[in-house]
């Protein structure tokens, strides 16, 4: 377990390895001067080079990259210019409102997708399952942006329940703020949730210990509820580790939609001026965020399933 | 049990399409605004101003900074700088290039028009109530001279030299040599008054929450999110500002922005898509305002990478193959106005008498083509900023324009950090190289000199256009002192650089806002700043209070 568990972090200092060699030369080599696109036309040139030299954007490429990794093992992420502050300051600002978001999403996801699933799963082909499958075809097909504009229409405009836009602290303005993003982010995820746990759950209800279970003469739901959720749960909680790289992508979409001064919103203002190594804490933290979502879902499977961690050695 | 699953599960289905339905539709009314200086006065404001209430502007740009020298956000930043500081002078608030006083009660010039004196009026506070002296206000404007201070706007310093107190209440300022702008050059932010013993004392930290002698003064300040500014209890126009505070929210999508105004939860947006002008015009509660402001469409040529540029006639060709009038309709719903400079438009501009706009007239540029010394046409590529509906429609109708003549056109669109960057560097053969075009002072000063000024290291305003007469022109032109006089020089000037056509004004285009029926005093002034001192509620209520304002839904 010890040996699994070190190899899958080698793996994963890899990945974000690549993942900063890549958003680094990425945000460099597109066209777009940072300087000048904060400075204006109006910037003096020696104003324009002070400010490149500050930012060591007037050295090499290599020799810039060579600069910030050094500086990202010591724990600096530089300076968001764009903004005027630390970008580790800019980050623990904004942090708070995604991962409020990512977290409430998921739970809708889970409240939404199990509850159908089983309904899905009681009768496979009926008119619920047919109904429910054809309405998460629905919802996967609908582009975040749309979903969310909708929502605040209809529950904002129309019935205003919510405010369309925004974002407030405390429980009340959790509540209130973040309903609509969350339900926008979560709903397509139930969908998810509902295919994968109805299909396991279909599989799980034909294997014998069911039908010992239900021979034993226990009632269907603790059946369905005890024995063969449990077994199907592992599935879905693997695909919704692997899906909080769609959820992140999402959410600045969402984010943006219904105004939310999260790190989604961030990053878009971030691309836009290309604030370099705003951009590249970024998405360090994005990739941090998927690599350390699929490690524990791996992590989780190979301590419950001894045949998964036995295939690696 | 089974119905009522298929039901329910039906039922969302049903309400997700009609929300589509419903959602996608708006009024297929054309959109039409009587005048440039925007119908949006409502019975409801005919009265006297009521004080009271909390006014949420839903805005475009985020306020990134609230330091003037240091503006990195444009407008988002000058729209929180206008509201928290002032200047000596300022632009008159209801619109034209008219200068009035601000913190200076008057001023004086002498006659070499290289030292003004200006004498502030008595009494004057910052906002947390200490005086505002002429230390402060020659040490300002000493920061807004000192280009390694005022890095960000140094070009607006042209010709300062320096400030000194006289006595009291009066302030001399000499300049090196006479700058025609120079009152507009110190009404807008950079040339803002500070207290230099705060700044000086607290450092950055002073910008967290600044004092000044703005309408408002900050509340609370989240960067990205919002910014609450309430009353300044010192401003030094009596009973002004009206409003108990004012809350600026940051949103960057233009649907939001509409849901929130069409809710409630905002009184004010920035920022209104042509396209959906007519939308609002169609909801009773709201209004639609549209201010003339220094903005355009600049089509920019690039004469080193374009030899076809080169030549005059291919450049007047392509003025007589635009169709103005077709694209004034269809894509800015009737608000564009039709140019007769090939800068943005100004309060100075002679009119269309004296200076002709070109005709659409696709015979007069094909007889132009056929005697350029290139009959047979080329191909270029027109770059333009990606994310905004307008820019993509008016590449489509300028390729097809431009076809009829001979000129094939590609289209590439870019986001706009990468068009102005090409811009910038000159990798480009026409552009629209900015999202938003416009000058930042009133008068033609500014343009004048970037376009025409072969000295000024901008080659042509990145055009690579150069023409010594008119150099020489606009010269004189940015050092006369009689307005008189200048306008006459600028009408030779404006017609000289049309029937040149370094470059291509394609339409002018107003600043387009809406708010609420019941909020009054929203005039603009021709800077596009909104003048929130002026601003009232018609019943004296607006929002709710403003801290929590962004998300209460009261009815406009």
């Amino acid at each position: 377990m010890v040996r699994y568990l070190v190899h899958r972090l080698a793996l994963a200092v890899v990945v974000l390895f690549g993942l900063l060699v890549a958003t680094f030369f990425m945000i460099h080599l597109v066209p777009g001067d940072p300087v000048k696109i904060v400075l204006g036309v109006h910037a003096t040139p020696t104003a324009v080079a002070h400010v490149r030299h500050e930012l060591n954007l007037d050295r090499p490429l290599l020799t810039q990259f060579w600069l910030y990794m050094t500086h990202v093992l010591q724990g600096h992420f530089g300076y968001a210019f764009t903004i005027g502050a630390p970008v580790g300051e800019v980050l623990s600002q904004r942090f708070g409102a995604t991962a409020a978001l990512l977290t409430y999403a998921m739970v809708i996801a889970l409240v939404v997708g199990i509850p159908l699933a089983i309904w899905a799963a009681r009768r496979p082909n009926g008119v619920a399952d047919n109904s429910i499958r054809l309405g998460t075809t629905f919802v996967f097909a609908m582009p975040a942006f749309w979903l969310g504009l909708m929502l605040a229409l209809i529950f904002g405009l129309e019935l205003k329940w919510f405010p369309v836009s925004g974002y407030e602290t405390g429980i009340a303005g959790f509540f209130k703020t973040l309903t609509l993003p969350a339900i926008t982010l979560g709903l397509p995820l139930a969908t998810v949730v509902v295919r994968t746990l109805r299909s396991s759950l279909l599989s799980v209800m034909q294997s014998e210990y069911i039908e010992a279970a239900r021979s034993r003469g226990l009632t269907e739901r603790r059946v369905v509820g005890k024995h063969a959720l449990r077994n199907s749960m592992m599935n879905t909680l693997t695909i919704l580790s692997v899906n909080v790289g769609f959820l992140i992508g999402a959410s600045i979409v969402v984010e943006q939609v219904f105004q939310i001064p999260g790190l989604g919103t961030l990053l878009l203002e971030a691309v836009e001026k290309r604030d370099y190594q705003l951009v590249q804490a970024l998405a360090l933290l994005a990739g941090t965020a998927v690599v350390l979502a699929s490690l524990a879902a791996d992590v989780i499977q190979a301590y419950l399933d001894p045949r998964v961690r036995l295939a690696q050695q | 049990m089974h119905k009522t699953s298929a039901s329910i599960a039906a039922g969302v289905i049903c309400v997700l399409l009609l929300a589509a339905c419903g959602g996608g539709g708006g009024s297929s009314k054309k959109a039409s605004l009587k005048g440039s200086a925007g119908a949006s006065t409502s019975a409801a404001c005919q009265g006297a101003p009521v004080r009271g209430g909390n006014l949420v502007y839903e805005r475009q740009a985020a306020a990134e900074t609230l330091n003037p020298l240091q503006i990195i956000n444009g407008n988002g930043d000058i729209f929180a700088y206008n509201q928290i500081y002032s200047g000596l002078v300022r632009s008159d608030p209801n619109g034209g290039s008219r200068l009035e006083p601000s913190l200076a009660q008057r001023w004086t010039v002498s006659p070499d028009g290289k030292t003004y004196t200006f004498t502030l009026r008595p009494n004057l506070k910052f906002s947390n109530g200490q005086p505002v002296t002429a230390e402060d206000v020659a040490w300002s404007l000493n920061n807004f001279g000192n280009p390694k201070v005022n890095a960000n706007m140094a070009s607006v310093a042209v010709g300062y030299d320096k400030a000194t107190v006289l006595n009291p209440t009066t302030v001399q300022v000499k300049l090196k040599q006479p700058v025609a702008a120079f009152l507009y050059n110190i009404s807008i932010w950079p040339a803002f008054i500070l207290p230099k013993d705060l700044v000086e004392k607290q450092g950055s930290a002073f910008y967290k929450h600044p004092v000044g002698t703005g309408p408002f003064m900050v509340k609370e300040y989240v960067k990205g999110s919002h910014l609450t500014m309430v009353r300044n209890p010192y401003y030094w126009e009596k009973g002004k500002p009206y409003l108990d505070s004012i809350r600026y929210n940051f949103a960057t999508d233009s649907n939001s922005r509409i849901l929130a105004l069409r809710s409630g939860a905002a009184q004010i947006m920035d920022g209104l898509p042509f396209s959906q002008i007519a939308s609002i015009q169609a909801n009773k509660n709201l209004r639609v305002q549209s201010a003339k402001v220094p903005l355009f469409m600049g089509l920019w040529l690039n004469h080193k990478n374009v030899k076809e540029f080169k030549d005059i006639n291919v450049r007047r060709a392509i003025q007589y193959a635009l169709n103005r009038q077709q694209m004034k309709q269809a894509i800015f719903h009737g608000l564009g106005q039709i140019p007769n400079s090939v800068l943005m438009g100004f309060d100075m501009d002679a009119g269309p008498n004296r200076v002709k706009p070109y005709p659409y007239d696709v015979a007069k540029a094909k007889q132009l083509m056929a005697a350029s010394k290139y009959p047979k046409g080329f191909s270029v590529t027109l770059q333009y900023p990606s994310g905004y509906d307008f820019y993509t429609q008016m590449g489509l109708l300028l390729q097809q324009e431009l076809d009829a003549i001979g000129i094939k056109v590609k289209l590439q669109e870019t986001d706009p950090a990468t068009g102005t960057s090409n811009f910038l560097a000159m990798k480009y053969d026409m552009t629209f190289p900015f999202a938003s075009f416009t000058s930042d002072v009133t008068v033609p000063d500014e343009y004048a000199d970037f376009v025409g000024n072969a000295a000024n290291g901008l080659n042509g305003f990145f055009s690579g256009w150069k023409d010594p007469a008119i150099n020489k022109e606009i010269d004189t032109f940015t050092t006369t002192l009689s307005n008189s006089e200048r306008v006459k020089q600028w009408a030779k000037i404006q017609g000289d650089l049309l029937s040149q056509t370094p470059v291509v004004n394609v339409m002018n285009l107003p600043f387009v806002n809406a708010h609420s029926a019941t909020t009054c005093g929203t005039a603009i002034d021709a800077l596009g700043s909104d003048h929130l001192e002026d601003t009232w509620f018609a019943g004296g209520k607006g929002g709710a209070a403003a801290t929590t304002a962004a998300t209460e839904t009261t009815t406009g």
